[in-house]
C-alpha cells in the first residue's frame, strides 16, 4: 500500500506555495541560464569543429608579392600541397574601420551565409555579421568602398575569420574597427588593382593528424623551409598559428568551469535555505512526527517525506529550466559568444552532460545537504518530538546578557542567538551575492584601468614588427629583437614575449646587465616572481629550455615579457650579430614598405583589448548582477520568513500584550536589518580577498594578465544595491509580521 | 460601571457550517470584581473573553471599559487599550521561549507606565532563583507563574485569564489561583477568569454561566471562599 504520507507532500507544497514558487522561479532562472549556456557552448564548439570539414578551412595562408606563376604552383605541388588564391584588399570603411574584401570563394574557406544572399552582381557585397552589428549596418544598406557603391545583400561568417584579427600579431581583435566581406570576381575587380594582397590558402594533401598538434607545427615549419628558399613570402600563417581561426575554438568552453562553480555554489546556498526551512517545518510539526514515529513509521520514511518537497520542486524547476535553456535561452547564451566571434551557423545538440550538470548533480547536492540535516534532526526519540523538546543538549542556563541593556536590546539579541544558523546562512548568501556583484561591477572599470595603465606604460608610441630585417632612416627608431617562448603552469602553457633591448635605449628606461633579465610587472604579478628568481621558459614544443635570472621588474602591465640585452638575445637564440625583428619609435616609420611590416602595435591595439572585452562581457556581467540581487532577496527573505514563522506565537503574544507594530518590527525586523547590513559591510574585505584569489585563479588559466584592481566604486555600488534590495525585502517581512493574527497565540500548542 | 457588555453577538462559519457562538451577551462588572465565566466547551466563554480583550471583534453589540467602547477603536487604539488596561494569562502560558524568566516579565513591564518592580515580582512568585532560566527549563506551574508575573507587572486594570489552571495539577492549580486572588486583592485588579472547573466559582465575586452562547446564570457569590479553601 502506498504511504498515506504521500498525499501530504503535495499539500505541504500547496500550503507553502509562496516559498516554493519563489525558490522554483530562482532555480528555473538559474538552471535555464546554465543549461542554455552549456547547450550553446557545446553546440557552437561542435559547429566550430565541424566547420573545418564543412567549409574546407585552409591549412595555412601565405602572401606573395604578386600572383603565383606556374613555377610557384609547381613548387607547392612538389611539396604535396595545393594552393588556392584568396586575394583581398583592405579598404577604409564606416566609422574609420578597415574592411577586408575578398573575392568570391569556391573551394577553401567557403562562405557561411547567415542571412540574405551571397553576392551575385558586381555591385553587391556580403559582410561579416559581427562587423555589421558593431557598426549598425543592415542587409539592404549601401556601402561606399574605394569610391564604389555596394549593396549589402547578405550577412556571412568566414570560417577563417571566426575571430576578427586584422593581423596575426595583434593583441586582440576589434569587431568595430575591422571586418571582412566578399564580393563577386567582377565586384573585386571594381575595386581596382592597387594594394591587392596576393594571399593564397594552402591545403596539405596529407594533413597532420591533429590540426593544432605538434605535427601541424612541424609540418608547417618544414613547409616554410622548403618554399621560402625559392619564393619571397610577405606573410606566412599556418592555421595552427592563426589567431583568427584558432582563438575562438580555444575560448569556447573556457568559461564552462566558472559556470559550473557558480551554479553549484548557488545550489549549495539554496540547499541550505531548504534545510533551514525544512528544519523549521520539523519544529512546527514535532508532535505530528512524534505521533508518526510512535505509531511505527520509520525514521527513513519520515526523512523521505520531508526530503520530497524540495526534491520535487528542484526537479520540476530543473526540467522547466532545461526546457527554457533548450528553447529560449540557448540563443541568448550563444549570443555571448556570437557577440565576440564570427562563428558559423550552428545546430542545437542534445547535451547529456548539460542535463546531468544542471539536473542530476543539483538534486544530489540538495539531497546530501538536506539528508545530513534531516538525519541529525530526526535522530531524537519519538517522546522528545511529542514533547516538542527538540534540543539535542539541554542547556542548564540560558546565555546571560548584561541587564544594563534595555529589554528591547536584549530581546533583539535573543532573537539573534535563537536564529544564528539562519543568520549565518544569510551572511554566506550575502557574501556570495556580493562576490558575484563586485566581480561583475568591477569588469568595466578594471578594463578601463588596464587600458589607461597599459597606454601610460607603453614602451613607445609605435612598436613595429618586421617580416624581415629592414633599415630605416628615421632617427627616433630603435631596433629591438623579440621572440615568443612558453611558460608551463601545470597543464597550461602560455606565451611569454622575450625582448632584446638596445643598450642605452631611449625607450626602455632601465639598465639591463649582461646575463640578467628584467621581467614585466604583469609577468611578476601573475607568477609571483621577484628579483633573484630564476625562470625557465621553453620553445613551442619544449625541446629547448631557456633560463633567465630576474634582475628587476619593469613597469609594463599589459604583457608578460622578459627583457634582456639585444646582444644577449642574439647569443641566447643563436642569431647573427646585429639581428633584430622590429623597431620602437615615437614617430611613424614611413620609409619601409608596408608589405614588409607584419604589425605596428600602437595605443589603439592596447585599448582594443579592453574595448572588445567590454563589448563581449558587458551583457553577461549585467545578468550576473541581477543574479546577485536575486540571491540576496531569496536568502534574506526566505530565512527571515523562517525566523518570523518560528516566532509567530511570540509575535502574536506581543501583539496581545499591547506591543505596537513598530515595536514588534524593532525586535524581529531590526535584528535582521542589523545582521543584513553588518553582513553586507563585513563582507567587503572578505569579498576583496575572495575576488583577488578568484581572479588570480581564473587568470592563471587564461593567457596574459589583467591585474585584479577592484575599484572602490564596485564596492560602493554593491553595498548600495544590496541595501536597496534589503529595504525592498524588509517591506515584505513587515507585511508578513502584520499578517500574523492575534489568535495565533490562542492555539493550544504544547 | 467599569466594564459594560451589551448585546454581544458573534458567529463563526457561513451557511450550513454557521455557528452562533454568542447570541446577545449582556453583563456588567465593577472595578476590582473577580468574575468567573463558567461553561462547557463551545459555550462561547473564551470567545467572550477574547472580545473583551480586544483580540476578537463582535458582530454586534459593544464592550465598554471605563466608558470607552472597544468597537469604536482603531487597530492602533485597540493596541493601546490592551497595553494600558489589560493583562492576559493563557492556558498554555505563551511565554516567549528565547527570553529567560526575568526577561519574559520585563517584556510586560516595558508596556506599563508605572510598572511594578520586576525583582519583587520574581520573589513574590517564587521565581527569583530561576530568573536566568529559559521557560522550557521550568515546570508548568512555574511557567504559569511567570505568565502571571508578565501580566501583572504593568499593573493592569483588568486581568483576563483563559483557563489558567487547565494544564496544571491540583496543587499547582491552587498555587496559581492563590496568586491571582492575591493580585485581585492587593492591587484591586478586575479579574475575569474562564474555566471549566466548577469549584473555582467559589472564589469569585461574580459567577456567570454560559451555555450555547447565552448567559444562563449571572449571580453574585455571597459565600466567597479563599483559593486555599477550594477543593475538587
Amino acid at each position: 500500500m502506498r504511504s498515506p504520507l504521500t498525499k501530504r507532500i503535495f499539500r505541504e507544497i500547496r500550503d507553502e506555495a509562496g516559498k516554493y514558487i519563489v525558490i522554483a522561479l530562482f532555480m528555473i532562472a538559474l538552471i535555464s541560464v546554465a543549461s542554455g549556456y552549456f547547450i550553446a557552448d557545446a553546440s557552437l564548439k561542435n559547429a566550430y569543429d565541424e566547420s573545418f570539414g564543412l567549409y574546407n578551412i585552409e591549412d595555412g595562408n601565405l602572401e606573395l608579392a604578386q600572383t603565383a606563376d606556374e613555377a610557384v604552383t609547381e613548387l607547392f605541388e612538389s611539396e604535396d600541397t595545393a594552393i588556392y588564391p584568396n586575394f583581398y584588399k583592405d579598404e577604409d570603411s564606416k566609422n574609420g574601420s578597415t574592411l577586408r574584401i575578398f573575392s568570391e570563394r569556391e573551394e577553401v574557406n567557403k562562405v557561411c551565409l547567415l542571412n540574405g544572399s551571397i553576392p551575385e552582381k558586381d555591385d553587391e557585397i556580403a559582410l561579416d555579421r559581427l562587423y555589421m552589428k558593431s557598426n549598425s549596418i543592415a542587409v539592404g544598406d549601401t556601402l561606399t568602398v574605394s569610391g564604389k557603391k555596394y549593396k549589402i545583400v547578405g550577412t556571412i561568417a568566414l570560417p577563417d575569420y571566426s575571430a576578427l584579427y586584422e593581423n596575426n600579431t595583434d593583441f586582440m581583435f576589434d569587431t568595430e574597427k575591422f571586418g571582412v566581406g566578399t564580393v563577386t570576381k567582377g565586384g573585386f575587380e571594381r575595386l581596382g588593382d592597387k594594394n591587392i594582397h596576393y594571399s593564397y590558402s594552402w591545403k596539405y594533401n596529407d594533413p597532420p593528424k591533429e590540426r593544432f598538434g605538434k605535427d601541424a607545427y612541424d609540418k608547417s615549419d618544414d613547409f616554410l623551409k622548403a618554399i621560402s628558399k625559392n619564393v619571397m613570402l610577405l606573410n606566412y600563417i599556418p592555421t595552427c598559428r592563426n589567431s583568427a581561426i584558432k582563438f575562438s575554438g580555444n575560448d569556447l568552453g573556457h568559461d564552462r568551469i566558472m559556470m559550473i562553480v557558480l551554479l553549484y555554489m548557488l545550489i549549495v546556498i539554496i540547499s541550505f535555505v531548504f534545510a533551514v526551512t525544512t528544519s523549521n517545518t520539523i519544529a512546527k510539526e514535532a508532535n505530528v512526527i512524534g505521533t508518526l514515529r510512535a505509531s511505527g513509521y520509520t525514521k527513513g520514511e519520515i526523512i523521505l517525506h520531508y526530503m520530497a518537497p524540495p526534491v520535487i520542486v528542484l526537479a520540476a524547476a530543473s526540467i522547466v529550466g532545461n526546457i527554457l535553456g533548450y528553447t529560449l535561452l540557448k540563443d541568448n547564451m550563444a549570443d555571448m559568444y556570437l557577440g565576440s566571434y564570427s562563428l558559423v551557423s550552428y545546430e542545437t545538440l542534445f547535451n547529456a552532460d548539460a542535463f546531468i550538470e544542471t539536473t542530476i548533480i543539483p538534486i544530489v547536492i540538495l539531497c546530501v545537504i538536506n539528508l545530513i540535516m534531516l538525519i541529525s534532526k530526526l535522530s531524537l526519540s519519538p517522546l522528545k518530538f511529542l514533547r516538542r523538546d527538540l534540543k539535542r543538549h539541554q542547556r542548564r542556563k540560558a546565555l546571560r546578557l548584561n541587564t544594563k541593556l534595555g529589554i528591547m536590546t536584549r530581546f533583539r539579541l535573543r532573537v539573534f542567538f535563537q536564529n544564528i544558523t539562519g543568520y549565518l546562512t544569510i551572511f554566506v548568501g550575502i557574501f556570495f551575492a556580493s562576490t558575484i556583484m563586485v566581480f561583475c561591477l568591477m569588469l568595466n572599470p578594471l578594463l578601463d584601468n588596464l587600458a589607461a595603465v597599459t597606454v601610460d606604460n607603453m614602451i613607445a608610441q609605435h612598436q613595429y614588427i618586421l617580416k624581415m630585417p629592414v633599415e630605416t632612416e628615421l632617427d627616433t627608431a630603435e631596433k629591438y629583437s623579440a621572440t615568443s617562448l612558453k611558460i608551463r603552469n601545470g597543464d597550461f602553457t602560455e606565451d611569454i614575449s622575450v625582448y632584446g633591448i638596445t643598450k642605452g635605449s631611449r625607450y626602455y628606461h632601465s639598465i639591463i646587465n649582461r646575463d640578467t633579465a628584467e621581467i614585466s610587472s604583469a609577468f611578476a604579478d601573475k607568477y609571483s616572481l621577484k628579483e633573484g628568481d630564476i625562470i625557465t621558459l621553453h620553445d613551442e614544443f619544449g625541446s629547448h629550455d631557456y633560463s633567465f635570472t630576474v634582475s628587476g621588474i619593469y613597469n609594463y602591465p599589459g604583457t608578460l615579457a622578459v627583457f634582456i640585452g639585444i646582444d644577449d638575445f642574439a647569443e641566447k637564440f643563436d642569431k647573427d650579430d646585429g639581428y633584430f625583428t622590429g623597431y620602437f619609435s615615437d614617430k611613424e616609420i614611413t620609409d619601409i614598405d608596408d608589405k614588409l611590416i607584419a604589425g605596428d602595435i600602437t595605443e589603439d591595439d592596447y585599448t582594443k583589448t579592453s574595448r572588445q572585452l567590454k563589448r563581449s562581457m558587458g551583457g553577461l556581467a549585467d545578468t550576473f548582477v541581477y543574479i546577485g540581487i536575486a540571491v540576496i532577496i531569496l536568502v534574506v527573505y526566505m530565512l527571515s520568513k523562517v525566523i518570523i514563522e518560528k516566532n509567530s506565537q511570540s509575535i502574536s503574544v506581543t501583539k496581545i500584550l499591547g506591543y505596537s507594530k513598530r515595536e514588534i518590527g524593532a525586535v524581529y525586523i531590526r535584528t535582521t536589518t542589523v545582521v543584513t547590513i553588518l553582513s553586507i559591510l563585513l563582507c567587503v574585505p572578505l569579498v576583496a580577498v575572495a575576488i583577488d584569489a578568484l581572479w588570480r585563479a581564473m587568470m592563471m588559466s587564461y593567457a596574459g594578465w589583467l591585474a585584479p584592481v577592484v575599484p572602490v566604486s564596485a564596492f560602493v555600488k554593491t553595498i548600495a544595491l544590496a541595501i536597496a534590495t534589503y529595504i525592498v525585502t524588509s517591506f515584505a517581512l513587515k507585511h508578513k509580521i502584520n499578517k500574523i493574527p492575534l489568535d495565533e497565540a490562542l492555539k493550544n500548542v504544547e | 460601571m467599569f466594564i459594560e457588555i451589551s448585546e454581544i453577538k458573534k458567529h463563526f462559519g457561513e451557511g450550513e457550517s454557521r455557528v452562533d457562538v454568542l447570541k446577545g451577551i449582556n453583563m456588567e462588572l465593577e472595578k476590582g470584581e473577580f468574575c468567573v465565566l463558567l461553561g462547557p466547551s463551545g459555550s462561547g466563554k473564551s470567545t467572550l473573553l477574547n472580545i473583551i480583550g480586544g483580540i476578537d471583534s463582535a458582530d454586534s453589540g459593544y464592550v465598554s471599559i471605563d466608558g470607552e467602547k472597544t468597537a469604536d477603536m482603531s487597530e492602533k487604539a485597540l493596541t493601546m487599550y490592551r497595553r494600558r488596561h489589560l493583562g492576559y494569562i493563557f492556558q498554555m502560558y505563551n511565554l516567549i521561549p528565547n527570553l529567560n524568566i526575568k526577561e519574559n516579565i520585563e517584556v510586560g513591564a516595558y508596556l506599563g507606565e508605572d510598572p511594578l518592580d520586576v525583582d519583587e515580582i520574581l520573589k513574590t512568585l517564587g521565581l527569583y532563583e530561576h530568573r536566568h532560566k529559559l521557560p522550557n527549563q521550568l515546570s508548568g506551574g512555574q511557567q504559569q507563574r511567570t505568565a502571571i508575573g508578565r501580566a501583572i507587572v504593568k499593573n493592569p486594570d483588568i486581568l483576563l485569564c483563559d483557563e489558567p489552571t487547565g494544564a496544571l495539577d491540583y496543587n499547582t492549580s491552587k498555587e496559581i489561583l492563590k496568586l491571582i486572588e492575591t493580585v485581585n486583592k492587593k492591587y484591586g485588579t478586575t479579574v475575569i477568569m474562564v474555566t471549566h472547573n466548577d469549584a473555582i466559582k467559589n472564589m469569585a465575586d461574580r459567577v456567570i454561566k454560559l451555555r450555547d452562547g447565552v448567559i444562563r446564570k449571572n449571580e453574585k457569590n455571597e459565600k466567597k471562599l479563599s483559593a486555599d479553601e477550594l477543593d475538587w
